[in-house]
């Protein structure tokens, strides 16, 4: 039986991947919704992020977290184009399964040129602060886990204010739901479509940037990250942003528990127990999810 | 009446026959033309590959559903196979008989929860599946090797490697044949034509009663058990296994790739397109080693494809044939322009109905 | 005989109740409408009759047999068959096949072809009685809108259905190929098959329909022959909004 001290360290652990794991998996849901499209490439944005953020640090000197100044915008930018340029080029009928082959063609090329420009050398960031901790109740957090955590947070907080309080929010909120309807009352759902793929795929930006700061970064790391978020959106319920949110909560502390006993490995697994498991028994997921069950 | 492109033989039928005869001819006689061992297990690994997009086919082709995944499913017959001769102490192909059915029997609870609703799941499920795997087979070193790999000892010890090269490529070329042969079977059958209908409308399909889960589940446990058997004989031919190429991610999309390009519709789409690509990846390894570009070089081939060609290149190849040879298929051309301009409504129609 | 019949069916989505508690009974043997202003329920009641979306509460029974919550091609085995508001076809198929999908049995079996002589003499016979025989070889996606109707009508005769759900036959088709629907509506029923026809089209529910149901709000408001339904004051009610 591990120790209080670890438990306790373990289940704040848990909550703070948690939280990266939900911002990442908002945007998944986002796309889900706009587009009902899975995409693959998410994670591989996210790597992309998390390098270009080690670059301007190990190049340029410059503090990993600065480097979102430029990578948001320009993921902003990418998600627009990758939904506009090629997502819509897609025909309605064969849509979720081209979509997929589509986006994991992009990741498939963003791993290949990570590989190239950077080679395949594990790298990460070596910050001043990187070794700083929080001693708390017996347990020790390093402060990049907090920042990153708090990345996260203030990342889904402005995500969910511009869902719920601005007027591209409510556009983009009529087109998820009912996209004809949103077209007959006079929203441009393409470009809203857009500009929504856009925000998806800010949030790859920052969710990489905060990877960057206490992980070791590798080309084909995205696999790994793709897997888990995967496994949340299904077990969250399609479509669902707060379902996801949930469910990345509840599986960022199940793997952070079983890693005690089991290693990080192994725990790993309890993600794709949780898909299967959900999707053997209860295919439209455990919080809500409108469109899960055609899906 | 029959139909008349059922019974005729129209220029393009024959066209097909006359290129899969010579195709027969030119693959029975490799072996003995292949001026070194070197192109004759070229050959092997591009026939493996053309066995496991024909399997992946199966699930892809009939229904549409796209999985990204079977090279796990690959990777489990190898291992299955390669433990079952080293633990079990099991005869070589009784062990590959044996783990192609594990494959198979593991594929109904797979496809059990992953078939019963739409297709995004399929697919996060197929992906799933390969990450998992990759896992369980890295991780669990006392079982499966881990990354040292696993040795499968040879079926043929006292065969000289080209005798060995030799003998495999036509068991690979037999398997092909027996794959070609159940997929065609099941594209004639009404069996199949229920499949093609949950490609084409699954609630439609299940509206006019076609059991659409038991259909799927029965073709997904198909394509996997042959799949299985590629793996398996890629394994008691290759001798040596590695997770990482086992259970990659590249394998399942390189399946996807070449039937895709091959036009996942066609009997034999899937063999052209492994072909095309299986011959290309082997050049482009001799030329340039294991590079990212090789990455970088198949998703844009499949980027490619899926926006510009999702038909592949056979259909393509038809319909310039049919170009040159007008005589036949006038019948549709009996709508008059008033009607294809309200076809043109009723497909958009159709299109907003499915996407809503 | 007992036909088509709800007990208090039930479905909201979200808290938008569509089919409140709606019980409804349709006549063996007899053309019935379903008729109601828009979001009246129509379609939806369908949806949940055919088992292509699950009611929240209620029972659905067919020939006296609970059909409630069977998936849809239970619901299709057991002798009820239907077509869509929009109508839909397999698109890539040729008119042949949309048609000799529908044969029955389904199962797995690799040595039965699907174009046996005798389905095909079945199919054939089917779209030459529906007219459109001649474009049997084509693709469904070449066909005209009123073609791709009567196809869907073709693949739903063809899997022998006692009970035909008919979602609009009328939308969007010209007034010949109306005519010819509803003539073709009453000729299969004097052959024994029961009609249950949503439609807005208020000349063609009235010309053949002899049992009308119908709908506001998710529930019946009124039920009888044509000639009662014409002069119901609370259909009008329900139709200009009184």
């Amino acid at each position: 039986m591990p120790s209080g001290a670890l438990l306790f360290q373990s289940v704040i652990l848990g909550l703070l991947l948690g939280g990266l794991y939900a911002l990442l998996a908002a945007g998944l849901t986002l796309y889900f919704g706009i587009m009902r499209v899975v995409m693959i490439a998410h994670s591989a944005f996210l790597i992309l992020a998390a390098y270009l953020a080690w670059w301007s640090h190990t190049e340029l000197g410059i503090d990993p977290l600065l480097s979102m100044v430029v990578t948001v915008p320009l993921f902003f930018g990418c998600g627009v184009l990758l939904q506009r340029l090629l997502l819509a080029r897609l025909r309605a009928v064969t849509l979720t399964m081209m979509s997929v082959l589509l986006t994991f063609a992009i990741a498939v090329v963003i791993e290949g040129l990570l590989g190239y420009v950077f080679s395949g050398t594990q790298r990460r960031i070596q910050l001043g602060y990187g070794a700083a901790s929080l001693e708390l109740l017996g347990a020790r957090i390093a402060v990049v886990k907090l920042i990153a955590f708090g990345l996260a947070g203030v990342a889904l907080a402005s995500l969910y204010l511009v869902m719920k309080k601005t007027t591209f929010g409510w556009a983009l909120r009529a087109t998820i739901q009912h996209r004809d309807a949103a077209k007959l009352v006079g929203i441009d759902t393409d470009r809203v479509a857009g500009y929504g793929f856009g925000l998806g795929l800010a949030t790859a930006a920052v969710g990489g940037t905060a990877l960057s700061l206490d992980t070791t970064i590798y080309p084909s790391l995205h696999w790994h990250w793709i897997g888990p978020l995967m496994a949340i959106i299904v077990v969250g319920g399609l479509g669902s942003v707060p379902g996801a949110a949930a469910a990345a909560m509840v599986l960022g502390l199940a793997q952070s528990l079983l890693q005690i006993e089991l290693g990080t490995t192994w725990a790993q697994t309890v993600f794709y127990i949780a898909l299967f498991l959900t999707l053997a028994v209860r295919p439209q997921g455990f919080f809500g999810g409108r469109l899960a069950q055609r899906f | 009446m029959p139909s008349a492109s059922e019974r005729l033989l129209t220029p393009t039928r024959a066209a097909g026959g006359v290129a899969l005869l010579a195709f027969a001819a030119v693959a029975l006689a490799y072996p003995s033309i292949a001026p070194n061992p070197y192109l004759l297990s070229v050959g092997i690994v591009v026939l493996n590959y053309a066995v496991l997009s024909t399997s992946w086919n199966f699930v892809g082709g009939f229904t549409g559903y796209i999985s990204l995944g079977h090279g796990a499913l690959a990777g489990l017959g190898a291992y299955g196979t390669g433990l079952l001769v080293t633990k079990a102490g099991l005869p070589s192909f009784v062990a590959l008989a044996a783990a192609a059915v594990m494959v198979a029997v593991l594929a109904v609870p797979l496809g059990y929860a992953a078939l019963r609703v739409r297709g995004a799941s399929f697919v996060i499920v197929s992906i799933a599946l390969v990450l998992v795997t990759l896992l369980v087979f890295q991780s669990w070193a006392s079982f499966t090797g881990g990354s040292r790999g696993l040795n499968v000892p040879r079926p043929f010890p006292g065969l000289l490697r080209p005798e060995h090269h030799r003998v495999f490529f036509y068991l690979f070329l037999a398997l092909l044949a027996v794959a070609l042969l159940v997929w065609w079977l099941i594209d004639r059958s009404r069996f199949g034509l229920g499949l093609k209908a949950i490609r084409e409308d699954e609630d439609k399909a299940e509206a006019l009663g076609t059991p659409t889960f038991a259909y799927k589940l029965v073709v997904f446990v198909v394509s996997a058990f042959f799949t299985g058997l590629a793996g398996g004989l890629y394994a008691l031919w290759f001798g040596d296994l590695d997770p990482i190429f086992q259970f990659s991610i590249l394998t399942g999309s390189y399946m996807v790739l070449m039937a895709l390009l091959g036009g996942v519709r066609n009997l034999f789409g899937p063999l052209v397109g492994a072909l095309l690509v299986g011959s290309a990846l082997e050049y482009f390894k001799v030329e340039f080693g294991n590079t990212p570009l090789h990455l970088v070089a198949t998703g844009v081939l499949l980027a490619l494809v899926v926006l510009f060609m999702p038909d592949g290149v056979l259909p393509a190849l038809g319909a310039l044939f049919r170009r040159f040879s007008p005589t036949t298929d006038s019948s549709i051309r009996e709508v008059t322009a008033a009607e294809l301009a309200a076809q043109r409504t009723g497909g958009d129609l159709h299109a907003q109905s499915r996407n809503g | 005989m007992r036909s088509l019949e709800t007990v208090e069916l039930t479905k909201a989505f979200g808290g938008n109740v569509v089919l409140d508690k709606t019980s409804v009974s349709f006549r063996h043997g007899k053309v019935n409408a379903l008729i109601g202003p828009n979001g009246s329920g129509k379609t939806t009641f369908f949806n949940c009759v055919t088992g292509m979306i699950r009611p929240d509460s209620g029972r659905v029974t067919y020939g006296g047999t609970d059909i409630t919550r069977r998936t849809p091609h239970v619901i299709a085995r057991a002798g009820l068959g239907r077509t869509f508001q929009l109508c839909r076809v397999f698109p890539r198929m040729t008119v042949l096949d949309n048609v000799l999908a529908a044969t029955r049995p389904h199962g797995v079996n690799l040595f039965r072809g699907a174009r046996g002589r005798a389905e095909v003499d079945r199919a054939r016979d089917w779209l030459t009685r529906l007219g459109i025989e001649h474009l049997a070889g084509a693709e469904a996606r070449n066909l005209s809108w009123g073609q791709q109707k009567l196809l869907e009508l073709a693949g739903v005769l063809m899997s022998e259905p006692e009970t035909v759900l008919l979602d609009e036959p009328a939308g969007g088709v010209n007034p010949a190929l109306l005519d010819r629907i509803g003539g073709l509506v009453r000729d299969l029923n004097a052959e024994g098959r029961t009609f249950v026809i949503v439609e807005h089209n208020m000349d063609l529910v009235m010309s053949i329909s002899d049992h009308i149901v119908v709908f506001d709000r998710g529930r019946p408001i009124a039920e009888g022959p044509p000639s009662v339904i014409r002069t119901d004051e609370r259909v009008l009610g329900a139709y200009l909004g009184v």
